[in-house]
């Protein structure tokens, strides 16, 4: 029996299927809010929601006179530095580093990313 | 089966005589009457009001306050047969071991005894309360839907009881549950309409020689018994000793000046946190009150025993009360930590939490006699309430605890809602907890009453109820001053042998 799929049929599937593939690999990456670029991007990429971030990080600076963002940047780069996210905040939960923003009671290392996060803009 | 005896109708000036005369006919004074049936000595119980509520009779209880603003006293209390049972909640907890302890780090602290010396009374007090088997934390291992995971740390899930009656109406009303019990007991008089206006010691103070009654109606005698239980409340009580003050001007067993101090209640400020749930599934006993093997129960959260005696923190329980929204900040934090945590939080769920305080002992916190009387003769009560800022911060503490807990299990998260004195004290409600006026320890300059009860300077005369309490745990007194009754039944039994 002769195959009914032409050449041309062929080369246009599987055009749609590298397309489908390549969005599904980077969509998420390739349609995310994209923000100005600033010094901590390489922690606040690590966040989901950055922007419900910067809305507590907004409340907990406005209660610190000095924040040092970089030295504060330093320290979580440590603390993260092969890290999965997820697993630091529960550390963090652990050994009792918490923090409270807005009477909201957080990791610690999510407070500070938060705080960066609103430095950011 | 014998009717009450209506003290209006007593003749004036006339005496009566009995073994033991158990002042107050509330939970405490009837379960003891109970308690009592049956023994070789007779047994006098004087109750100030009948059967029903009297607006005269309690307007009896009428005082002022200074200070934080607290209930009027007329109101956080019932004055008639079963006394403030009417309008009792039914919440029972034994209190916690660490409540017993002296810690290091609160002044006061530490009752003559350990919980283990009234632990064999609870199931006495169990049956009395009508609170079914002793369960408590033991319901633990027979729940089907699993209580919230907490990481480890100072916070646990702990349960209450709840008093129930036989026809299921929660809960038990002393007065209207015992009455005919108490008509059965045929050592047993009840006198109602009887309230007992002075203590009248003997010259050398030591003893109690009578105890004098007046009735609204005018008529007055006089009651003479070997023994006298005073059980009329944490604030009738204290009154009642400072005002018989012809023998000695301190007043009954006011040498130290420690009657009427250390005056406590539960304060229950609200919406004191809010929960969230990041899966949504909140058991519904956290909410309310549930049938488990024929008892009611619901769970609250509490502190650990072994966290309590190393912490600064008291006793408070928080309870979940009721479905909430989250603001747009609230909205934000959840978002934020759940996404960072790597859970999902679509199905969130969020909760107002409350709380039944235990404050620290406090000397200030005191009842003192008023210059106003009552329609009896009686000095009326002053009042002078304080919270500290050191009890709401201890229990914020605790709240702060619970909340680092459901981030470490991944299970939730909270907000403490109350920071400022203001916002703590703004709609403050009360437990209607009695406590600490007439405090128990084994030295006289420490407490009025020694381990069994007795008042330190008086041979026959004792004190029975939540008045003694040296601190107070959160745990609802009733239960507690119920199985403090018991045990003083049986050192009364032991007394006439």
């Amino acid at each position: 029996m002769k195959l009914a799929l032409s050449r041309r049929t062929l080369l246009i599937g599987g055009g749609v299927a590298v397309v489908a593939g390549v969005a599904a690999v980077e969509g998420p990456r390739l349609f995310r809010k994209r923000y100005a670029p600033s010094p901590y991007d390489d922690l606040l990429d690590k966040l989901d929601d950055r922007d419900a971030c910067a809305q507590i990080g907004e409340r907990a600076l406005a209660g610190k006179a000095h924040f040092d963002a970089d030295k504060v940047a330093d320290t979580l780069r440590d603390r993260l530095h092969h890290r999965r996210l997820n697993r630091v905040m529960v550390e963090d939960a652990e050994q009792k580093r918490v923090a409270e923003n807005a009477g909201w009671v957080m990791p610690e290392t999510l407070s500070l990313l938060c705080a960066l996060a609103a430095k950011a803009g | 089966m014998s009717a009450f005896i209506d003290a209006r109708a007593v003749p004036s000036g006339q005496a009566v005589e009995t073994d033991l005369a158990i002042v107050g006919g509330g939970p405490v004074g009837i379960s003891l009457a109970l308690l009592l049936a049956g023994a070789h000595f007779r047994v006098m119980l004087l109750e100030s009001g009948a059967l029903e509520f009297d607006e005269k009779t309690q307007d009896l209880y009428k005082g002022t306050l200074a200070g934080d603003a607290y209930l009027p006293l007329e109101a956080s209390r019932l004055r008639y047969l079963g006394g403030s049972s009417n309008h009792w909640g039914g919440w029972s907890r034994p209190l916690d071991e660490a409540d017993f302890e002296k810690r290091e780090w609160l002044p006061h602290s530490g009752w003559p005894f350990s919980r283990k010396t009234l632990m064999p009374y609870f199931a006495r007090a169990q049956a009395l309360c009508e609170t079914g088997s002793y369960l408590y934390d033991g319901v633990k291992r027979q729940l089907t839907e699993p209580e919230i995971a907490l990481g480890e740390g100072g916070i646990d899930t702990r349960w209450f009881q709840f008093s129930k009656t036989k026809n299921d109406v929660l809960p038990t009303h002393f007065g209207e549950r015992y009455a005919n019990d108490l008509k059965r007991i045929g050592n047993l008089r009840v006198y109602v309409n009887a309230n007992v206006t002075r203590l009248r010691l003997a010259r050398d103070g030591n003893r109690l020689k009578t105890i004098k009654v007046a009735t609204l109606n005018g008529k007055r005698f006089t009651v003479k018994s070997k023994f006298v239980v005073l059980a009329t409340g944490g604030i009738e009580v204290p009154r009642l000793m400072l005002a018989s003050n012809d023998v000695k001007r301190c007043g009954v067993g006011n040498e130290n000046d420690l009657v009427g101090r250390f005056f406590a209640d539960h304060p229950c400020p609200r919406d004191v946190g809010t929960l969230v749930i990041f899966d949504g599934r909140m058991p519904g006993y956290y909410l309310g009150t549930v049938p488990v093997r024929g008892t009611v129960m619901r769970a609250s959260f509490t502190p650990r025993e072994d966290y309590r005696l190393k912490h600064p923190v008291m006793g408070s329980q928080t309870t979940v009360e009721y479905r909430d929204e989250l603001d747009a900040i609230g909205k934000a934090a959840v978002a934020a930590t759940a996404s960072a945590l790597g859970v999902a939080s679509s199905h969130a769920a969020v909760f107002a939490l409350g709380c039944g305080l235990e404050p620290a002992p406090d000397p200030d916190r005191r009842l003192t006699l008023d210059h106003a009387r009552d329609a009896l003769g009686m000095p009326r009560l002053k009042l002078s309430m304080r919270i500290n800022d050191a009890d709401f911060a201890h229990y914020r503490k605790s709240l702060a605890e619970l909340g680092r807990q459901l981030l470490a299990a991944r299970v939730g998260m909270l907000r403490l809602n109350l920071k400022e004195r203001g916002q703590w004290l703004e709609g403050l409600d009360w437990g209607n907890h009695h406590m600490g006026s007439t405090r128990m320890h084994v030295d006289p300059k420490q407490g009025v009453v020694d381990a069994t009860g007795k008042v330190h300077s008086v041979d026959n005369l004792y004190i029975a109820g939540s008045s003694v309490f040296p601190t107070y745990g959160a745990s609802n007194p009733t239960i507690n001053l119920i199985a403090l009754t018991v045990r003083l039944a049986e050192h009364l039994k032991g007394l006439f042998k």
